[in-house]
């Protein structure tokens, strides 16, 4: 329920000084910057701007914590479509269509859909928990270690039958990610796959691999290219066109919303967040469109539909993080910090005491999504002119870029190590038609995956019967199976029946 | 240039070679993993994951073989683009497979003698060598873009970053 009181204090909390609007701004900057250079991750930035937070009274310090959030979420989007890189891993289905977009030169198009519909997103993501904060909080309950790895399980198959031509290639790749992820030491306290190096006995680092096999790869592809987009005149740098963009997304509701949905609901799980949420939002897009070939050659709706999710998952993590206490991904993980640094404990007690900071932070969140949008349409035109460098320039700075980057992310050398064996199977993968996108999203989820399903066992105490009792993991894994099989029945069944 | 038909032969070959190497993995990590520890926890889903993934290879190596025979001229039919690759027409234009192993072998070449030559000099040396390598001739750009870039980015990370970075020139100053 809605309660009058504590919105009027959270209003007069955020209105009656600038100060909270001020603390925006470059939090959103801030967050553009790490998500749009692949190997700065938002938890990365929010770490590294973390202790300025102990200066500032809690909802300023989690207001400019969220700004990091939503500027991040869509400056991921920004060298997705243009470099085919995914800036953070939210944003891995964004390059399916906003990539191939760039390509077809219609670069300043598609970063005006992935900025309105991440814009939209937020707002109504929020909207959502403005509303849904309770029966947010009572859903994540819901989901335990069994529904997690149902979860897992389902994203890494539906993305692999998705995104390779052949089924078989595609779930073998995601299959093999998930393999990969569980390399080093297990639960069982013994190290598994490591060929006896102590640099894998930690497990892959999974960020890096991820960069390799998306974006390392793909440069390999383009070495030959003068540029990304071919014709002169599609390089051109248009506001114009971002606006139509822009416009293009407010017309699409339906796929925004379907989207905020899945992010809001899916984001708010621990472990699975936004980085599964894309490709579920990409996936249902795909089912329901007139035209689903035109996926993956870059459709615009494609775009709107993983970053409709991919911004509004930022809604549900945070509703986690303020029901329950509990951090969805890293970067609330760093939250949970600043929470810790106020001697403030997340929970029901907490929405209950502090309701009116809650609806602040939802209510700045809204403000956060405009002020992103003119933000957004300052910087984007002049981050869409790196379709104009040569390709000759692009390839090695861009692998530089990564380079460094990977190295940021482990701290030694087994960064860009990794960004250089994952780009040469990437490429392969590449080449062969195996699907990159599943099998990053198999080395996202495949530790959490072996988890969930230990926990489950250890709860189950290995009863099969177990499943039974939830009845929502049971509605998910009924789900791959149909998303896999259900098609191919249907063939068989009508063939029978004719014949 | 390959003619059409050693062209396909070729992709088929590595289709392949790319498919028993992650066979290969998939039984080499699962043996592992069985003989570290035979816990339920250790393999409670490596075995099942390994299984299911080893068929999968298998099946689609039957269906390899299978449409390679097809393929080929004995077989009878014309020969197609392969199905699973759409976008490999496109991409033989953009890069030849000469031209990215350069290129990999740069990188490769790039990052293994980081701890030498430092993210410094290592960085400029990469960009000068790919520049070079893609036909930039004029010396002015080549190593103006080379130092500028790859110093600048030494000294935005190596200030940005919390832990220290192998350098040649700049850890010195």
């Amino acid at each position: 329920m809605l309660e009058v009181e504590s919105i009027l204090g959270a209003l007069d909390m955020l209105f009656s000084s600038p100060l909270p609007w001020l603390i925006v701004i470059p939090g959103l900057l801030i967050g553009l910057v790490f998500g749009a250079i692949p190997g700065l991750q938002i938890s990365m930035a929010m770490a590294v701007f973390l202790p300025i937070t102990l200066y500032l009274d809690f909802m300023l310090a989690m207001l400019f914590l969220t700004a990091i959030f939503t500027g991040g979420a869509f400056g991921g989007s920004i060298p997705a479509i243009l470099m085919n890189i995914p800036g953070t891993s939210s944003a891995i289905a964004t390059t399916f269509d906003g990539y191939p977009m760039s390509r077809r030169g219609e670069h300043n198009i598609a970063l005006g859909v992935a900025l309105g519909a991440s814009c939209i997103g937020v707002i109504l993501g929020y909207a959502i928990l403005f509303l849904l904060i309770s029966p947010i909080s009572e859903f994540v309950l819901k989901v335990g270690p069994a529904e997690m790895t149902a979860i897992a399980l389902w994203g890494v198959t539906v993305i692999g039958a998705l995104s390779s031509e052949r089924l078989l290639k595609g779930v073998i790749s995601g299959l093999a990610g998930l393999l990969i992820a569980t390399i080093g030491f297990s639960e069982a306290g013994v190290a598994r796959g490591t060929f006896g190096s102590a640099y894998l006995v930690d497990g892959i680092p999974v960020i890096p691999a991820m960069i390799g096999m998306f974006a390392a790869s793909e440069l390999f592809r383009l070495v030959g290219l003068k540029y990304l987009v071919a014709e002169d005149a599609a390089r051109r740098v248009s506001i114009r066109q971002v606006f139509a963009g822009f416009r293009r997304s407010l017309a699409r509701p339906w796929t925004v919303l379907r989207g905020s949905l899945i992010g809001v609901f899916v984001g708010a799980v621990p472990g699975v967040g936004s980085s599964v949420a894309n490709l579920l939002s990409y996936t249902a897009a795909k089912r329901s469109a007139e035209d689903p070939d035109s996926f993956g050659q870059g459709n615009s709706e494609g775009v709107i539909a993983s970053e409709s999710a991919n911004s509004t998952a930022e809604a549900g993590s945070i509703a986690t993080l303020l029901a329950l206490g509990i951090p969805g991904g890293a970067a609330t993980a760093v939250m949970l910090g600043a929470f810790a640094m106020h001697n403030i404990t997340g929970g029901p007690q907490f929405i209950r005491e502090e309701t009116d900071v809650v609806y602040a932070i939802i209510i700045a969140n809204f403000g956060q999504a405009v002020l992103l949008i003119g933000l957004g349409l300052l910087v984007v035109p002049l981050l869409a002119h790196v379709v104009k460098v040569p390709m000759g320039y692009l390839v090695p700075s861009v692998l530089v870029l990564v380079t460094f980057g990977s190295f940021g992310l482990t701290g030694d050398l087994t960064g860009p190590i990794t960004v250089l064996v994952f780009s040469m199977i990437g490429w392969a993968f590449r080449r062969y038609g195996y699907s990159v996108p599943a099998a990053v999203v198999g080395l996202l989820l495949g530790n959490m995956t072996e988890s969930s399903l230990i926990y489950s066992y250890q709860i189950s105490g290995g009863q099969w019967s177990y499943l039974l009792e939830r009845p929502i993991a049971v509605l998910i894994l009924g789900l791959l199976f149909t998303s896999l099989l259900g098609k191919r029945v249907i063939g068989l069944l009508l063939r029978k029946a004719g014949a | 240039m390959m003619s059409k038909p050693a062209e396909s032969r070729t992709r088929i070959t590595g289709d392949l070679i790319v498919l028993v190497l992650l066979a290969a993995f998939i039984v080499f990590y699962c043996v592992d993993t069985i003989l570290a520890s035979r816990d339920i926890l250790n393999l409670i889903l490596v075995l099942p994951l390994s299984v299911a993934a080893f068929a999968l290879c298998f099946a689609q190596f039957l269906i390899g073989l299978r449409e390679s025979r097809a393929r080929s001229p004995a077989g009878g039919q014309r020969q197609p683009r392969p199905a699973d690759a759409p976008e490999l027409a496109g991409q033989d234009q953009e890069a030849s497979l000469a031209n990215i192993a350069r290129v990999v072998g740069l990188f490769a070449a790039y990052v293994l003698t980081l701890p030498w030559l430092g993210f410094d000099v290592g960085t400029c040396l990469f960009l000068g060598a790919f520049l070079r390598i893609h036909g930039e001739r004029r010396l002015f750009r080549l190593i103006s873009y080379s130092v500028g870039f790859g110093f600048l980015m030494a000294f935005f990370f190596s200030r940005m970053l919390p832990y220290p970075m192998p350098m040649l020139l700049l850890g010195a100053a």
